[in-house]
């Protein structure tokens, strides 16, 4: 059976299609026109989504697709690049699992002049088409696609539109109803021309295109300048050009209010009389201007990028990580399980270790008792760990910027741990005793539960160590906040049950728990000893406070703590008789309601002025503030950068910081490489690096980017830096120039 | 279009920048980040006169408006403007919203049209400044609706561009944006350097007179 070839709009090439206009909707009229086909029909514009198979469907057969766009006279839309207003036709493709629709192939678009700007777009009939792969081996009788288009249309006025379009393209006849347009659209897409290239640079306020190898039908032509790259140019402005031979020297004034800085750029030449322009990319060989800053602050290099047109600097590639992410769901879990493993040798989880170790001595000769509280212990671990990270995941639905940890941005979240290890803290010192502050029936039900207790240590533990993000953590949890939430709350909890593994494995496995020492003397000395990990978690998370509301709120919160150490052995000190803890007690209260008054004001959050001020981060030993700008004008200037992503209540990040990244052997060879150093600082909120993180695919700190020149994704150091390893990627660097 | 409407307008393009020899300069070298602000004085819908210069001292946001441009109608009927508005003029900020349409185009509205649509979206703009001229719009090199610029204290250019990040016309995009006006000015008032200090606007065309 032979199809006839040629089918105009064929009966079969159609199914639904209807104008939808959904968020135009509320200003315009509706001029509802039922539509009948795969069309769209607006008063300014005739769209049809249609297809071009000449040889019928195959994988190895050409097949296209496309949005054929027939503007009303006057009107038009945007080319990818709009210009000075205006917004590019997005294209969004339902296609059934395996085909692949790849980018649009824009044809050479016009200049389209509107009062004193200038836009780049289309008028008359356009096609904006798409290459589309079968997969191999692919066969069937038909192929559904569907096509959700966005398209801007202006003339004086402007009309965001956008229709949904569906199509049955037959498998074994061919479809070549539109070849025509496909032939005529393909002769107006740009062409590389064999041997042109050139360069471009900056010089003052101007872009110099510098280009050979034109071929001679261009040669002596006036042309013009279509840069794929919004924001660079003046696109209303007319190029100097100079001819000589198969060169053209063309001056282009950029700007004057530039928001890219590229390090290449892609550009359409077009001329009267030839329908595709011709498309070349050429490196941008100096460094782009800063923009000067009035701002007291230290002068930061700052020439931007929105993110949304980022084509620049958005990197299309994920960024390579020297510890591989994992693909696959399982791998995520299996590396969460170890990263939560890992996490009980973080410094942050030492001291609630301790009180689990005590746990373990005390029940060591009662198996039945040390396993129920090792399930008891992991059951805590892992219901904390998905409850929490369930709150970031609705948190970040409700459109905060949050990553792991963000419950330490808190100040009152930080005091009242702070808070709480001071009470255990003095508690293991035995300042006094829970039972005799506790009322005797909560207390005697404490005895009763150890099970109860072990699941609240777990929690406890889960509320300290989150901060800590552990080895392999970092891919886990930046995987895990890209996934339906359903698996980010498994990654979760294996990360818990990861942490929670040792203790479990140990309480099951009676050798171990023989292993330990009788219970004795020793017991008492040790829970003492225990105390003062404890005492040093205060401190640094005293010192997390300070850096979040300044020394004044931190003394004030000191003064509080103080208060409550007081109270707590007038109320629980066994030493003291009846009548003294009457007098005591009521004095200690009297204390804590005074003191709280003094500091709570101080423990809210702080002005953002407050944080101006430079940091302990930012400003010594050579760091600068993290910006997406400094990094990008960093390699504008052909310079690595190393970005430091760090927060005062990360001891891990803390720990590198006055290790491995204050060695005199890394300074060197930072300073060798000429590395700019800059240091985003995460102690308090801030979105833009909450961004960046995300972009990054890490959810907390500390991570390490580290940018070769002219690199636009950054290579990911592992979370524990080593003098050796920081020392063999810097080594990796190019010499600087 | 056809050859002779594609000339035409051409030829009124290059015949309004030959007329008005001030319009390549001002085309060339517009407002720049980091230099001092162009000052200016224009007619607010009132018909009182407002000069840059009486706000020295004080940061001041201007904000390109045309109620008939569907970008400028997301940002109010989501709020999003007047809550920047708001926010901004709680601190002590100035916000002067600038209408360049000119009088020839259908978009065009009427000092008291204007000063009523802006009421009734519960607008928070100190005033609303008329340019249908569009010299104010060519000094600063407005090109879109919105587009916003942030002049501090001091009457330097500290940003330029967008509202937000998300260059669409659909209103729930607002939630997710970035709303780069409301970081510069936390930035700027808390006497840090902007991040951000030029990004790209988008929306619809400014409705320029043809001089």
């Amino acid at each position: 059976m032979h199809l006839p070839s040629i089918l105009k709009r064929p009966a079969a090439l159609l199914v639904s299609a209807r104008r939808t206009l959904a968020w135009g909707a509320w200003l315009l009229p509706l001029h509802a026109m039922a539509a009948a086909g795969a069309e769209v029909v607006t008063p300014q514009v005739r769209a049809e989504l249609v297809a071009h198979a000449p040889q019928g469907l195959a994988a190895d057969k050409p097949l296209w697709l496309g949005l054929k766009i027939e503007h009303k006279p006057h009107w038009h839309t945007y080319w990818k690049n709009p210009g000075d207003s205006g917004l590019p036709t997005t294209l969004t493709w339902t296609l059934p699992a395996g085909v692949q629709a790849g980018d649009i192939q824009w044809p050479t678009p016009a200049r389209l002049p509107i009062g004193p700007l200038m836009n780049y777009g289309f008028e008359g009939t356009l096609l904006l088409p798409v290459a589309v792969k079968l997969p191999a081996g692919w066969q069937g009788e038909q192929l559904d696609v569907k096509l959700q288009a966005q398209w801007l249309v202006c003339k004086d006025v402007c009309i965001p539109e956008e229709g949904e379009f569906a199509l049955r393209i037959p498998a074994r006849a061919a479809t070549a109803g539109q070849g025509a347009l496909f032939d005529a659209t393909q002769a107006r897409l740009p062409q590389a021309a064999a041997g042109l290239q050139g360069s471009a640079e900056v010089q003052g306020a101007d872009l110099v295109l510098k280009l050979r190898g034109l071929p001679a039908a261009w040669q002596g032509q006036a042309l013009a300048v279509f840069p794929e790259l919004a924001g660079v140019i003046n696109n209303a402005a007319k190029p100097q050009a100079q001819w000589q031979g198969d060169s053209w020297t063309a001056r282009v004034p950029l700007d004057a209010q530039r928001s890219e800085a590229p390090q290449q750029m892609a550009l359409v030449l077009a001329r009267a009389g030839a329908a595709a322009g011709l498309g070349v990319t050429v490196p941008v060989t100096t460094p782009w201007p800063t923009v000067a800053q009035p701002a007291p602050a230290a002068p930061l290099p700052a020439i931007n990028t929105s993110p949304a047109t980022g084509v620049a600097q958005a990197p299309a590639a994920a960024p390579s990580s020297s510890t591989a992410p994992a693909s696959g769901l399982l791998g995520a879990l299996l590396l969460a399980l170890a990263g939560g493993a890992l996490l009980n040798l973080m410094p942050c989880v030492f001291p609630v270790l301790s009180l689990k170790v005590l746990g373990f001595a005390a029940h060591g000769q009662d198996r039945k008792a040390v396993l129920a509280g090792g399930l008891a212990y992991t059951a805590g671990v892992v219901l904390s760990f998905v409850a929490l990270a369930a709150l970031m995941l609705a948190l970040r639905a409700g459109g905060e910027q949050l990553g792991w940890g963000f419950q330490l941005q808190q100040p009152l979240v930080v005091a009242a741990l702070a808070a709480l290890f001071t009470l255990i803290g003095l508690n293991l010192a035995g300042l006094f005793e829970l039972g005799t502050v506790l009322p005797s029936s909560l207390a005697a039900a404490r005895a009763r539960h150890p099970v109860a207790d072990s699941a609240l240590t777990g929690v406890l533990a889960v509320a300290v160590a989150s901060p800590c993000t552990a080895p392999f953590m970092g891919a886990a949890l930046g995987l895990a906040l890209g996934l339906p939430a359903w698996q980010a709350l498994l990654i979760f909890g294996a990360l818990g049950l990861g942490m929670a593994l040792p203790y479990l494995l140990a309480s099951a496995w009676p050798p171990l728990a023989r292993a330990l020492p009788r219970p004795g003397v020793w017991m008492a000395h040790f829970k003492v000893l225990m105390a003062f990990p404890m005492f040093a978690t205060v401190v640094w998370l005293v010192w997390v406070l300070g850096q979040q509301v300044g020394i004044d709120g931190a003394a004030a919160f000191l003064g509080l703590l103080v208060a409550l150490a007081f109270a707590a052995w007038a109320w629980g000190s066994p030493a003291l008789g009846r009548r003294a803890r009457v007098g005591f007690g009521g004095a200690a209260a009297l204390a804590l309601v005074l003191v709280g008054q003094w500091a709570w004001p101080s423990l809210r959050e702080a002005p953002a002025s407050a944080v101006a001020a430079t940091g302990p981060a930012v400003g010594a030993d050579g760091w600068q503030a993290w910006s997406a700008a400094a990094v990008q004008q960093a390699q504008a200037e052909g310079r690595s950068v190393l970005v430091d992503f760090t927060a005062a209540w990360c001891v891990t990040c803390q720990v590198n910081k006055r290790t491995t990244l204050a060695d005199a052997s890394v300074k060197a060879a930072l300073a060798d490489k000429k590395v700019v150093l800059l240091r985003a600082d995460w102690t308090r909120r801030d979105s833009a690096i909450s961004a960046e993180l995300a972009r990054l695919q890490r959810s907390g700190v500390p991570v390490y980017a580290l940018y070769a020149p002219g690199a636009t994704a950054p290579l990911l150091l592992p979370e524990i830096l080593t003098v050796a390893g920081v020392q063999a990627a810097l080594g990796a660097l190019p010499a600087p120039r | 279009m056809t050859t002779v409407q594609f000339l035409f307008k051409h030829a009124r393009f290059v015949s309004t920048c030959a007329v008005a020899l001030a319009c390549s300069a001002a085309m060339a070298a517009p407002a720049t980040v980091g230099q001092p602000a162009p000052p200016f004085t224009a007619t607010d819908t009132s018909g009182k006169k407002v000069s840059l210069a009486d706000f020295k001292g004080k940061h001041v946001v201007l904000e390109w408006v045309n109620p008939g441009c569907p970008y400028v109608v997301k940002h109010y009927s989501s709020a999003n403007m007047q809550g920047t508005q708001k926010e901004a003029t709680a601190k002590g900020v100035v916000w002067l919203a600038v209408n360049s349409t000119a009088t020839d185009h259908g978009d065009y509205k009427t000092p008291a049209a204007l000063a009523q649509w802006m009421q009734s979206q519960k607008a928070a703009a100190s005033a609303t400044l008329m340019d249908a001229d569009g010299k104010l719009g060519r000094a600063y090199g407005a090109r879109t609706t919105p587009h916003l610029y942030v002049i501090d204290p001091q009457g330097v250019l500290v940003y330029a561009g967008g509202i937000d990040n998300k260059p669409s016309s659909n209103p729930a995009d607002v939630a997710t944006a970035t709303n780069h006006v409301k970081v510069a000015l936390a930035e700027t008032l808390a006497g840090k350097a902007i991040g951000q200090p030029v990004t790209r606007p988008y929306g619809c065309s400014v409705k320029y007179s043809s001089m």
